[in-house]
């Protein structure tokens, strides 16, 4: 009889801790999570509005465009995240989501940061066009400010000035290769994020 | 006599072409390596990066890898700054000299991080798993003394019962 209670006893005791190991294993073991970044571009008033100085897409030499430029890092770790700045026309490729190919758009610039998981990196982006001029009905911008920096621009030009674009795409550092990459890996993936506002130049340029 | 014996001759000649061939490849590889174009600040934020990755995952916080991001963006700013002074090259020096400091820093302050996030993540790892075990134990002793009192109850109220007639 009393051995038949011990063993019943270490029946319970075998069963309490495989549960309780379970909980053990489930409480010490990270969960896998999907890994993405969040790209966006904001207006003036950090809504999805007012893009443009008084709503007008058609922007002339010297006007001032604000922006907010935001990355949220969602990989589960420390980033360092790359928004390369690319200004197209209406002709010219936009990345490529299913290659994964970045646009081969003239770059303007590049900004850098190191993010750690779950937080937003969101700066100012005020950019104007500084100069541009007209050839045969084509219009051509010259040279780009952003953020009080002046770039020159590798002759970029448009019909009439019409759809211009600026392109913004997210690059990370890749630490299998070692090198920045357009987009990221996420499992055998590769995914990208990338987006663009279109703009016109059709008035107050040189002829 | 060796020097007289042709095999000999021969073989001694292949070994020092063999040697010779190893020695030129080695130096070639050696020349290529060298002259090819490196990225070396870019992979300098790597090396950094892939020691803060290995600190998290060995489970170094939030609050302790911030210190270090903090660290990693001031050392980009004063990179971006020496980029953009092409000109004043004592500038440019003296600037990426603090680059390659602040990067040291952060390797060795992630190192560190690594091994104590490590320990700390085995010892939790091993207070968890023991904590099983002993919480199993305390709840059979819960269950057997719950059994006992139970079985005292229904032995005492057994003996309490009456036989009242209808």
């Amino acid at each position: 009889m009393y051995s038949q209670s011990r063993r019943y006893l270490l029946v319970v005791f075998l069963t309490f801790l495989v549960i309780f190991e379970m909980v053990a294993y489930v409480t010490t073991t990270p969960r896998p999570r999907e890994q993405f970044f969040q790209l966006y571009v904001l207006g003036a008033n950090r809504l999805l509005s007012d893009y443009y100085p008084n709503n007008d897409p058609n922007i002339g030499v010297g006007d001032l465009v604000r922006w907010h430029v935001g990355v949220t890092d969602f990989m589960g770790s420390v980033q360092l995240v790359v928004i390369r700045i690319k200004l197209g026309n209406q002709t010219i490729r936009p990345p490529d989501d299913l290659q994964a190919q970045p646009s081969p758009a003239p770059l303007v610039t590049e900004f850098r940061r190191f993010i750690q998981d779950n937080e937003t990196w969101e700066m100012p982006f005020s950019w104007q066009i500084v100069n541009a001029d007209m050839l045969g009905g084509s219009t051509r911008i010259l040279e780009m400010q952003i953020n009080n920096e002046t770039y020159v621009v590798p002759g970029l030009s448009a019909l009439d000035g019409h759809n211009f674009r600026v392109i913004l795409e997210l690059w990370t550092w890749e630490p299998q290769s070692g090198t920045l990459q357009f987009g990221w890996s996420s499992g055998n993936e590769r995914r990208v994020a990338w987006l663009q506002v279109w703009f016109n130049m059709t008035s107050t340029v040189r002829q | 006599m060796v020097e007289g014996d042709p095999v000999l001759r021969i073989r001694s000649f292949l070994i020092i072409c063999i040697v010779l061939a190893t020695l030129l490849s080695l130096t070639t590889q050696t020349i290529i390596s060298a002259s090819q174009p490196t990225d070396e600040p870019q992979s300098r934020f790597g090396t950094a990066l892939d020691l803060v990755h290995r600190a998290e995952a060995a489970g170094a916080t939030h609050e302790e890898t911030a210190g270090l991001v903090i660290l990693l963006n001031k050392a980009l700013q004063l990179g971006d700054e020496a980029t953009r002074l092409p000109s004043s090259e004592a500038q440019r020096a003296v600037l990426l000299a603090q680059v390659d400091d602040i990067l040291g820093k952060v390797e060795t302050e992630a190192t560190r991080l690594e091994v104590t996030a490590s320990q700390r993540t085995s010892t939790n790892r091993v207070v968890a798993y023991v904590s099983g075990g002993v919480a199993a134990f305390l709840a059979t002793l819960a269950y057997a003394c719950t059994g006992y009192v139970w079985r005292r109850y229904r032995v005492k109220r057994t003996f309490q019962m009456r036989i009242s007639p209808k």
